[in-house]
């Protein structure tokens, strides 16, 4: 199916893009290729990924749902492991496994999807019951909370909005979903008490980022002017002053957006953007096509879990949404983030694929199918 | 059916999630047009804000060069180490810079420009050097060059050519307006002060790219300060030095100039003060004992204090009396040594008596008696009317600033200060230069130029030209003609022999041995708050005068000793050293 196809170029010139993008900013660039630069890392785990991305492309998805319950197990034990075993960053926060090799919370992310497309095509009885929706929810805050407690205030939302989403996409009704929005309002507005000085400062520097330019709000305030002074065309590549001269912080993760938008401009940022909107909007029709509730499920929750780090990412980069620490896919320098990507892409080419192979020999005969 | 059915609303709400992410979408790209589009100008300053720094450069001030190209004050180069703000807290600065450098940092840190603040000035080359070498340590931290102005004539020339200082904010009110800042340099005193406008410079600045930690990247323009011209004077320094030192620890003013042209050679105020030190910067302590002091080292003497000029000041009345005929070459009053008038004795200073006098003897032996009798029968109103003729009372126009005139006391003077009429004895006071007549010693040297170039009075001048910034001549200055009184030459003839007498016979022996023949004056002026003031001057070659001097020493006891003693040495240097035109001797 063509669909696959060109989500899987689009992908590639979003890989390309971030190599490009984290090579820009590598203080290491001068001194040629090396395993030690970012970039060559990045080079590195994109030839990994693409091996992982093969896996899955060619591995049944069914095959992986049945595994539902491992890949749950396998979440909360990593995520145990990092609280109790994990090295700290200089932050203080925990979220590396095997001295800073693996980032746990960032494969929670896919297994959580595997999972709740797993459980609540299994319990399809139950859809919109209030069963379901606790059970569900239990299951599913509890990798949140463990990833919360690392603490990692963004990837711990990218799994809760997984949860959201999935309660959305199996019609659950609107005033269960307003229930749980409520339930959540009160559980954050708590939370705000458990939230670390940092991350409440970020969240206070969004709403007014000149309140303190070059505290808490300087992040926000000098990705804005690195994209503001980029203009139309950029400064050039390799020349935009904000991250050159290092300005702005975090240039090779959370604010690539922001350094490649300098050197690029509104052209490139654009760009970006188009690929990453035709990504989600590629797999939302993969979702809408897919042959059964647990394929829907899966390729949409693959969806929300894109959409949800794009918008977060690039809406923080240029200042609608507040600093959460959540990289930008494909793009953003990590080896975990980039595997686990590639990873859920090889899922939607899978299941994108699996349409024809239903008309083709039949084999994924479901209670579901039209 | 039902599985029809959940299949549908499944499909439903994935259309509705796609249609919500495209919304999304379609807002990220608004807001990415807005930013970089719309407020793109407006980013791209903010950014160069981070990036470029405008490090204002000191003007820099021309020079100023004697008449033999002999230098009087130079701009040199220094160094100080600046923090470029933002990059470093200063004491973190200051605490590595004293691990760098091994010592304890005294001065405190202050702001020059706005985002600079000095943590050190005046930096050896050595700690020049120390910083460089670990630059990657000291993120922001600049090594600048600045101008430093260095006077290498020290107190000799300080109360001529002035000093500079930073200007105070007491002066930025009026020196604002004209594109001075706080710490720019502005002339204090002296030439500084009076060619303000000549010497100084233009400003420069420096663009420079650093990055976050304020490290400099690179310069991207640099333009440097400049200076414009540069002035000649007229005086010679090896001569003031010269003279500077026969003052030795005395207080009081030399003066040496060319009459035919008003050419200073020589202005010499003593006790002095070291301009080097105020540029370098006084603390509370040293610059109240300075103002303080009961020596006035601030004040110059030549320009700004007055004193009686004693009996310099009968060459004066002299001339008076000859022009208006009421004496001639062969009138002669008996000297007794003393006058008798309304039963009051005014005694001559010498009490023995001069016996019988004529105009020649009475300036030779500065006899009182004369000059009394001359006086009553000329009036007070006759001789201040050829004082002010010959320039006293009348500020003179020299070329530098805060220059005093002196007193000349008239009848309608006394009774309009001091209520009181005018009494005979005061013109016998006037007569000799003393009682309420008060000059400073400038305007005494200026009326011996009068006399020496026989009533061409020339305007008296220390500017000698302006170099332009390559050095070229762009301006000169002649000798203007400031006044010319008309004086008989009878009159002249009758004075110069008398002044030459002064030296062969009369009281300035003391210079009867030098090499060229001399015209001079002694006087002696009381001093009510001790030992007399002691004035000699006079001009030479005797008949073809081409230098004048003054020589003012107070406290120096009569006329014919202290002040003589220093003019004979004085004329003997400059015969030695610098010769006469003619080539006579």
């Amino acid at each position: 199916m063509a669909r696959g196809k060109i989500l899987v170029a689009i992908v590639i010139a979003l890989c390309l893009v971030g190599i490009m993008a984290v090579y820009s900013v590598d203080p290491l660039r001068e001194e040629g290729w090396s395993m030690k630069s970012f970039y060559g890392r990045q080079v590195i785990w994109n030839i990994v990924g693409w091996a992982i991305f093969l896996l899955f492309a060619f591995l049944d998805y069914h095959f992986l749902t049945r595994a539902g319950w491992f890949f749950y197990l396998l979440m909360l034990l990593s995520l145990g492991g990092v609280l109790l075993f994990g090295r700290g960053d200089e932050a203080g926060a925990r979220r590396w496994l095997f001295a800073q090799s693996v980032q746990p919370a960032e494969f929670a992310k896919m297994f959580l999807v595997l999972f709740l497309g797993f459980y609540l095509s299994e319990h399809h009885e139950e859809i919109d019951s209030y069963a379901l929706l606790f059970k569900s929810g239990f299951l599913s805050l509890l990798p949140v909370l463990l990833v919360f407690a690392e603490p990692d205030l963004g990837t711990s939302l990218v799994l809760l909005v997984v949860w959201l989403g999935a309660l959305f996409f199996c019609s659950f009704g609107g005033r269960k979903i307003g229930m749980v929005f409520l339930g959540l309002g009160v559980l954050g507005s708590l939370g705000w008490l458990f939230l670390k000085d940092y991350q409440k400062k970020r969240i206070l520097a969004f709403f007014d980022p000149w309140r303190d330019p070059l505290g808490s709000g300087y992040n926000v305030l000098q990705s804005q002017i690195a994209i503001g002074a980029g203009g139309i065309a950029g400064q050039g590549w390799l020349s935009g002053k904000q991250s050159q001269l290092r300005f702005l912080p975090a240039r090779h993760t959370d604010f690539i957006f922001a350094s490649f938008c300098e050197q690029t401009g509104f052209l490139g940022g654009a760009l970006v953007l188009f690929l990453l909107g035709m990504f989600v909007w590629i797999s939302v029709r993969i979702a809408r096509d897919a042959p059964d509730l647990e394929g829907k499920l899966l390729a949409s929750l693959v969806g929300v879990v894109f959409a949800f780090q794009v918008l977060v990412n690039v809406g923080m980069n240029m200042g609608v949404m507040p600093v959460t620490g959540i990289p930008l896919p494909f793009i953003s320098y990590g080896g975990s983030a980039l595997l686990v990507n590639l990873a859920m892409v090889g899922l939607l080419y899978n299941i994108a694929n699996s349409r024809k192979k239903k008309n083709g020999r039949d084999k994924l005969e479901w209670p579901y199918q039209q | 059916m039902w599985n029809k059915e959940v299949t549908e609303k499944v499909r439903h709400r994935i259309d509705i999630f796609g249609w919500i992410v495209l919304g999304l979408f379609v807002f990220l790209f608004l807001r990415l047009w807005y930013l970089s589009v719309l407020q793109g100008e407006w980013y791209r300053e903010r950014s160069e804000r981070n990036w470029i720094r405008v490090i204002p450069l000191q003007a820099l001030r021309g020079s100023i060069y004697d008449r033999n190209g002999k230098t009087l004050a130079e701009d040199v180069p220094r160094f100080r180490l600046v923090l470029l703000e933002g990059s470093m807290k200063v004491e973190e600065a200051r605490r590595r810079l004293e691990k760098v450098l091994g010592r304890k940092l005294v001065s405190e840190p202050r702001e020059i420009v706005p985002g600079e603040v000095v943590l050190l000035e005046d930096l050896p080359l050595e700690d020049v050097i120390k910083v460089e070498e670990v630059q990657g340590d000291l993120p922001g931290i600049l090594v600048e060059s600045y101008p430093h102005r260095f006077y290498p004539g020290g107190e000799v020339f300080s109360h001529l050519v002035g000093y500079v200082g930073k200007v105070t904010a007491e002066e930025f009110s009026s020196l604002g307006p004209l594109g001075y800042e706080v710490w720019d340099r502005v002339g204090k005193g002296g030439v500084e002060l009076f060619y303000e406008n000549v010497l100084r410079g233009k400003k420069g600045y420096r663009k420079i790219e650093v990055d976050a930690l304020g490290r400099v990247q690179r310069v991207l323009e640099n333009h440097p300060a400049r200076f414009e011209n540069s002035l000649i004077l007229t005086v010679d320094r090896e001569f003031q030095e010269y003279c500077y030192g026969l003052l030795g620890d005395k207080r009081g003013t030399i003066i040496v100039g060319e009459p035919a042209s008003g050419e200073i050679l020589v202005l010499v105020s003593k006790p002095s003060f070291d301009p080097n030190a105020l540029v370098e910067g006084l603390n509370a302590e040293e610059w109240s004992r300075l103002t303080q002091s009961d020596a006035k080292p601030f004040t110059n003497r030549a320009l700004q204090a007055l004193y009686p000029p004693g009996s310099i000041f009968k060459l004066l009345v002299a001339i008076a009396g000859l022009e208006e005929k009421v004496i001639s070459g062969q009138t002669t009053f008996f000297c007794p040594g003393f006058l008798e008038y309304n039963d009051k004795r005014y005694y001559c200073w010498n009490r023995g008596g001069h016996g019988t006098v004529n105009v020649e003897r009475a300036i030779a032996q500065s006899c009182n008696v004369f000059f009394y009798n001359l006086a009553l029968r000329l009036g007070p109103e006759k001789i201040v009317d050829y004082a002010q003729k010959f320039g006293l009372g009348v500020k003179p126009a020299l070329d530098l600033p805060g220059v005093k005139e002196g007193l000349l006391p008239t009848p309608s003077w006394k009774r309009q200060t001091r209520k009181e009429p005018w009494y005979p004895g005061d013109t016998l006071n006037l007569s000799i230069g003393q009682g309420y007549l008060l000059v400073t010693p400038f305007e005494i040297y200026h009326l011996l130029c009068g006399i020496a170039n026989r009533g061409k009075i020339y305007k008296p001048h220390l500017l000698k030209g302006i170099l332009d910034s390559q050095g070229r001549l762009i301006k000169e200055v002649e000798g203007t003609l400031e006044r010319e009184t008309e004086i008989r030459e009878s009159t002249w003839n009758l004075l110069w022999s008398g002044m030459k007498r002064v030296v062969t016979q009369g009281t300035g022996y003391v210079c009867r041995d030098v090499a060229v023949e001399l015209a001079a004056k002694t006087g002696t002026a009381q001093n009510p708050h001790g030992k007399d003031h002691s004035w000699f001057g006079g001009f030479f070659p005797a008949d073809k005068p081409e230098i004048v001097f003054l020589v003012f020493v107070e406290n120096g006891g009569d006329g014919s000793g202290e002040a003589a003693r220093i003019a004979r040495d004085l004329i003997n240097w400059f015969l030695e050293n610098r010769g006469m035109k003619s080539g006579k001797r």
